[in-house]
């Protein structure tokens, strides 16, 4: 895995390019760097190897969840250009080191083949946020959140962790090909099964492990008070990469190694599928922060990916990868937008985030607006965009199980995505229905362009899903 | 050949790009472009309605690209193909399509503000609505059906009255709903259909598409029924004419007649045909999902009202016949009674709301829900007589109904109030409105001699003719009628008769200029022509539609 | 290697042991102890001298980067034992690693240096 080597190399590289070189430079060659990962990522294509003593393993698969990761990494990178403005306070190579870094947790956390190697990645990628979310020094919500992220991400890395042993006990092995074959060797008599309970547990508790890193209900109270108190573009990072990492390396873990015991982990799962639904979609009505409802709409779409990971048929690859690269860049767009115009007009000293900063958008920026309503329509699942195919793989997914259980769920997304539209819709409302004054915002040209990639790949996605989806 | 239809639908696409890209100095001209297009498509339509073949049986002007494949793994492969084609039932739909945007862009001259984004939206609205009329794959239907909603939000959000935001969101959200219901069934029905075809394509029994025997279909078919193809090489399709075919269905599939799957005292396909019938009753719209349309149809700026009711109404009854009936037919027998009487209890219950409006505007958003009932209860009849009737009650209310709200935008435009107290005895100072006011009213009521009688005739007749439909229900349907003749009738005594009086200067109230009198005098033509000459649709209609009708035997 | 549930009773009752020794020992020293109260006993420092201010006083960052550095290395150090018992086994493979690994140790502590961190007068 080259990647991850060349990112944690250019990582180092980053924090001494610090002492040298100023901030626009830092952004291009981190964002070089990036982009050598994802050439590396790449040239795996079309072989299995395993790394490092059957460490980590490379496949399709992961090479593709490792592109949309890394893809997202570079359009975030682009789009950084602002943060920490003022020279006194602020490390600009330091974070990038970190961002570089933590993009290799994930990286590890898609090809993992060991469990050891899902922790290792895992709290690299965690520690790497806590920085990053509590990176506006001055800032007391930014102080509050990685405080809270902190002390509850580690609170689930150690529920994770204990669960890793408790499967170790049961089934012997921390290779997750290893606790396949020994988990489905022994599936029919579970319940003579010595190790059962101690296996149930353990699902149980890796589990709720990953579910609090893609924030899904109940595990879910941290995301909004850490998305709106991290710096936006912290936020958009992790919204985008750390969700798709743990949803990869909980579908990696329960595809590869517990198919066997589906009824023990399906059955859960489906509750807390709904739940997040749920939550997420409800309380997003409810917002007044525009970076709020992202977060709860973040939290909704974990629910939508669960879907998939549950239905379970062959197609669930092709589904995950796709709606999270739907999702990724839409959600990058979103961010970026609020970014730029929170930013561009302060409130108090602090960026104005909430729905009315977005009032008469459209007058003086068209461009802006434009891009935000194809990312609010892409993330409400409107036609034409990516988003809409993403939903309709993932409601063909669970269509084609014939489990009742499905129908439950397909009533709750049905019904969820049609409140979706309600939340989605304000921010539209504001840019072009009410009356506001924001002057022309000069965007720099690498913003620019990020947001064009953005906007047209969300696009080109929702006409002609097939390009990419059939590479999945 | 030239693809007639693609050209329907990718000409306002690509002007209303043009538009969207023009420099800002040539904004007077968006709207003769605008014009200019809806203008074309008219000619188009008209084309189509001449040179169409109406003893034929086949759909016609098809085009079909393949657009979408996607592997389904076990499932076999997914193809959702670019196919449009036209039959006797959507071909007035079509037609109607062109005369009502064409009027609607006439009468757009008089949107001031933002026309960029209002013409280039109208635009689109254009091509997505002739789409939806056009589309024979399920998927491009669904697209066209749902894209539509995103212009006619904007044009309400946008340039509506001062409750905009709210009327544009529940438009938006109830519709959606109702699509969502659709989403659902069409993704069951994509796992279930297959497509002949490609099926024999991938089997390896012929070479391509173009080798297709109807033998080799039914061999198919066969093979089918006795699952003798593996699940790999089955390609699962969008395509309707398919889907309208049992025979194409996979024998475990969860749609399938024999499949045992149940919800509660509902088998599957009971449930999906209600989710259709749900989804297409929204837009209708029938009792007691029709809350959204005068909340819209006030908000609206004129034009936009012309359309909405005009043609986006009819793509919910259009729904029933293309999808929901011959999919499902055995269902449709079954809840006939049900769809009548929301239809009937939507034609009273519209009429009577109208009678207690006091706003002119939304007194007739009430009578569309009222008129659409008529589709509705046509539709459930499953008679040769209540069918056409119902699709040419569809035509002659989308003519009329545009003619009432444009008449309501005249008086608007010059008063800004549409409170039917507020003026009285309209006929001595505005003659020409009030004539064509009077005209309209007559036709609306279904006064013989006009369109509008027709099509409430024939569904009445067909409602009437039916083993399946209790009698009361017609009954009570055709007790609309009455209340129909009394709202419309009061309101022009109230309005127009009697002495002058309002509450606005004389000066404010010039009679109709020219561009009004040509927005209304074709379609008063219209109006007219087909109540004297019914044969001028009813022939497209026809044969269409006794096809149709031999699903349900 | 097939244990029973059983097998781990040591273990449990090893946690008995040591939570009733904590739950012992705290409730038995409350109970046994005795109790004065009086201004001067109520201070925060008993050792006679007036405490002055608040006992939050800020100190100085440097002390806790200083102290974290140190652990950082010196947990490091953990790793050059097993490499030391395991040096002929592992042999030349283990030495390029071990020099692959003291040298990101070194980076880090160039990088550490050129950020100023040990200047204690800044």
């Amino acid at each position: 895995m080259n990647a991850i080597i060349a990112l944690s190399l250019s990582g180092i590289a980053s924090l001494f390019l610090g002492f040298s070189t100023n901030r626009k430079n830092l952004l291009i060659t981190t964002l070089l760097f990036v982009l050598v990962a994802l050439g590396l990522n790449l040239a795996d294509w079309n072989h299995e190897y395993f790394w490092f003593n059957n460490m980590l393993k490379t496949d399709n698969l992961s090479i593709n969840f490792s592109s949309v990761i890394l893809l997202s990494t570079a359009l975030v990178v682009a789009i950084s250009r602002s943060f920490g403005d003022d020279e006194e306070h602020t490390h600009p190579a330091e974070y990038y080191a970190i961002m570089l870094f933590a993009a290799a947790g994930a990286l590890m956390m898609v090809t993992y083949e060991n469990m050891i190697m899902l922790f290792v990645g895992l709290e690299i990628l965690s520690v790497s946020m806590y920085i990053l979310t509590g990176s506006d020094k001055r800032n007391l919500r930014s102080n509050e959140a990685a405080l809270k992220y902190f002390l509850m991400g580690a609170f689930a890395t150690g529920i994770l962790l204990f669960g890793v042993a408790l499967v170790y006990g049961a089934t012997g092995s921390f290779n997750i090909h290893g606790i396949g074959e020994v988990v489905s060797r022994t599936k029919k008599g579970m319940e003579l099964f010595e190790g059962g309970v101690i296996l149930y547990a353990g699902i149980i508790l890796i589990f709720i492990g990953l579910l609090f890193k893609v924030s899904a209900a109940p595990f879910h109270f941290w995301t909004p008070d850490v998305y709106e108190g991290a710096p936006t573009i912290f936020t958009t990072f992790m919204s985008t990469v750390v969700k798709t990492a743990g949803v990869a390396a909980m579908y990696r873990l329960l595809s590869i190694s517990f198919p066997a015991v589906y009824g023990l982990w399906g059955n859960p799962l489906v509750w807390i599928t709904c739940l997040t639904l749920i939550v997420g979609n409800i309380t997003a009505v409810y917002q007044q922060s525009f970076k709020r409802m992202l977060a709860y709409s973040s939290i909704s779409h974990a629910g939508y990916l669960l879907i998939t990971i549950l239905a379970k048929t062959p197609n669930t690859n092709g589904s995950i990868l796709f709606y999270s690269l739907a999702y990724s860049i839409a959600t990058i767009s979103a961010f970026a937008v609020l970014m730029i115009v929170s930013e561009n007009k302060p409130k108090d000293g602090k960026p104005d985030e909430s729905f009315e900063a977005l009032n008469g958008l459209s007058v003086n920026n068209p461009f802006l607006a434009f891009v935000l309503t194809v990312s609010m329509l892409s993330l409400a699942g409107i036609p034409l965009t990516a988003g809409f195919f993403g939903k309709f793989f993932i409601f063909t997914d669970a269509f084609s199980n014939v489990s009742p259980l499905f129908k439950n769920i397909l009533v709750v997304a049905i019904l969820m995505s049609a409140v979706g539209v309600y939340y989605y819709f304000k921010p539209i409302i504001a840019v072009y229905m009410k009356k506001g004054e924001i002057a022309e915002i000069q965007l720099p040209l690498i913003y620019k362009i990020t947001l064009i990639i953005t906007t047209a790949l969300t696009i080109i996605l929702g006409i002609a899903p097939d390009l990419v989806k059939n590479m999945f | 050949m030239m693809p007639i239809l693609s050209i329907l639908i990718f000409l306002p696409l690509i002007f209303a790009l043009v538009i969207a890209v023009l420099p800002q100095h040539y904004t007077t001209y968006f709207k003769w472009i605008t014009l200019g297009v809806t203008g074309v498509e008219l000619v188009l339509c008209s084309y189509l309605y001449f040179s169409f073949d109406k003893t034929a049986l086949s759909y016609q002007f098809q085009e079909q690209l393949d657009w979408i494949t996607l592997p389904l793994g076990a499932l076999g492969v997914g193809s959702i193909d670019y196919l449009l084609g036209i039959d006797g039932i959507s071909l007035p739909m079509v037609l109607l399509a062109g005369i009502v945007m064409f009027v609607g862009a006439i009468s757009s001259f008089e949107i001031k503000d933002k026309q960029r984004g209002y013409f280039g939206l109208y635009l689109l609205l254009t091509g997505s609505v002739i789409g939806c009329f056009v589309a024979l794959d399920m998927f491009l239907f669904y697209l066209f059906f749902e894209f539509m909603l995103l212009p006619m939000y904007f044009l309400i959000g946008i340039w509506g009255g001062p409750r905009k935001e709210y009327a544009s969101i529940k438009f938006f959200i109830y519709t959606l709903v109702g699509s969502l219901f659709i989403l659902l069934v069409m993704i069951g029905l994509y796992l279930s259909v297959i497509d002949p075809v490609e099926t024999a394509v991938q089997m390896g029994l012929i070479m391509d598409k173009s080798q297709v025997t109807p033998e080799l279909i039914t061999q198919i078919q066969q093979l089918l029924a006795e699952g003798k193809i593996l699940p790999e090489q089955l390609v699962h399709t969008f395509d309707l004419r398919f889907m309208a075919d049992a025979a194409n269905f996979v024998g475990d599939s969860w749609l399938h007649k024999a499949a045992e799957v149940a919800m509660g005292d509902f088998s599957i396909r009971a449930i999906a045909f209600l989710l259709l019938i749900a989804g297409f009753a929204i837009k209708l719209p029938a009792i007691p999902v029709h809350t959204w349309l005068p909340d819209a149809h006030v908000e609206a700026p004129t034009p936009v009202s012309v359309v909405l009711a005009g043609i986006l109404l009819k793509i919910g009854g259009y729904g029933f016949l293309r999808i929901a009936y011959p999919i499902f037919p055995e269902q449709a027998t079954h809840y006939a009674s049900l769809i009548a009487c929301i239809g009937a209890v939507s034609i009273v219950y519209g009429a009577y709301n109208a009678l207690a409006m006091k706003d002119l505007k939304k007194m007739i958003a009430y009578s569309s829900v009222s008129h659409m009932g008529f589709v509705m209860l046509g539709v459930a009849s499953i008679t040769s007589q209540g069918v056409n009737g119902a699709v040419y009650q569809m035509f002659s209310h989308g003519i009329l109904s545009a003619m009432l709200f444009l008449l309501v935008g005249v008086l608007y435009s010059r008063t800004h109030d549409r409170q039917i107290d507020s003026y009285q005895g309209l006929a001595s100072k505005m003659p020409v409105y009030t004539g064509f006011v009077a005209l309209t009213f007559f036709a609306s009521l279904g006064l013989p001699a006009f369109s509008g009688f027709i099509g409430e005739f024939f569904t009445l007749a067909g409602a009437f003719n039916t083993p399946l439909l209790p009698k009361w229900i017609t009954v009570l349907g055709a007790f609309g009628i009455v209340l129909g003749a009394g709202y419309f009738l009061w309101t022009l005594q109230r309005m127009f008769f009697g002495n002058f009086w309002s509450k606005y200067e004389l000066s404010l109230l010039p009679d109709l200029n020219v561009r009004e009198k040509i927005m209304l005098f074709p379609l008063a033509i219209l109006a007219i022509a087909f109540g004297i000459f019914p044969q001028l649709l009813l022939d497209v209609t026809n044969e269409t539609v006794s096809q149709f009708l031999t699903l349900f035997v | 290697m097939n244990y029973q549930p059983s097998d781990y009773l040591p273990i449990i009752v090893q946690l008995g042991a040591a939570l009733a020794f904590i739950v012992l020992t705290m409730v038995a020293t409350h109970w046994l102890g005795p109790k004065r109260h009086s201004s001067k006993k109520d201070d925060v420092f008993e050792c006679g001298i007036e405490s002055i201010g608040d006992a939050r006083t800020p100190i100085s960052v440097k002390y806790f980067l200083v102290a974290i550095l140190f652990v950082l290395f010196d947990v490091e150090i953990v790793f050059m034992y097993p490499w030391a018992v395991n040096f002929k086994e592992l042999a030349w493979d283990g030495f390029v690693e071990m020099v692959v690994f003291m040298s990101f140790l070194l980076l880090g502590f160039i990088y550490v240096i050129k950020k100023g961190v040990l200047k204690w007068e800044k």
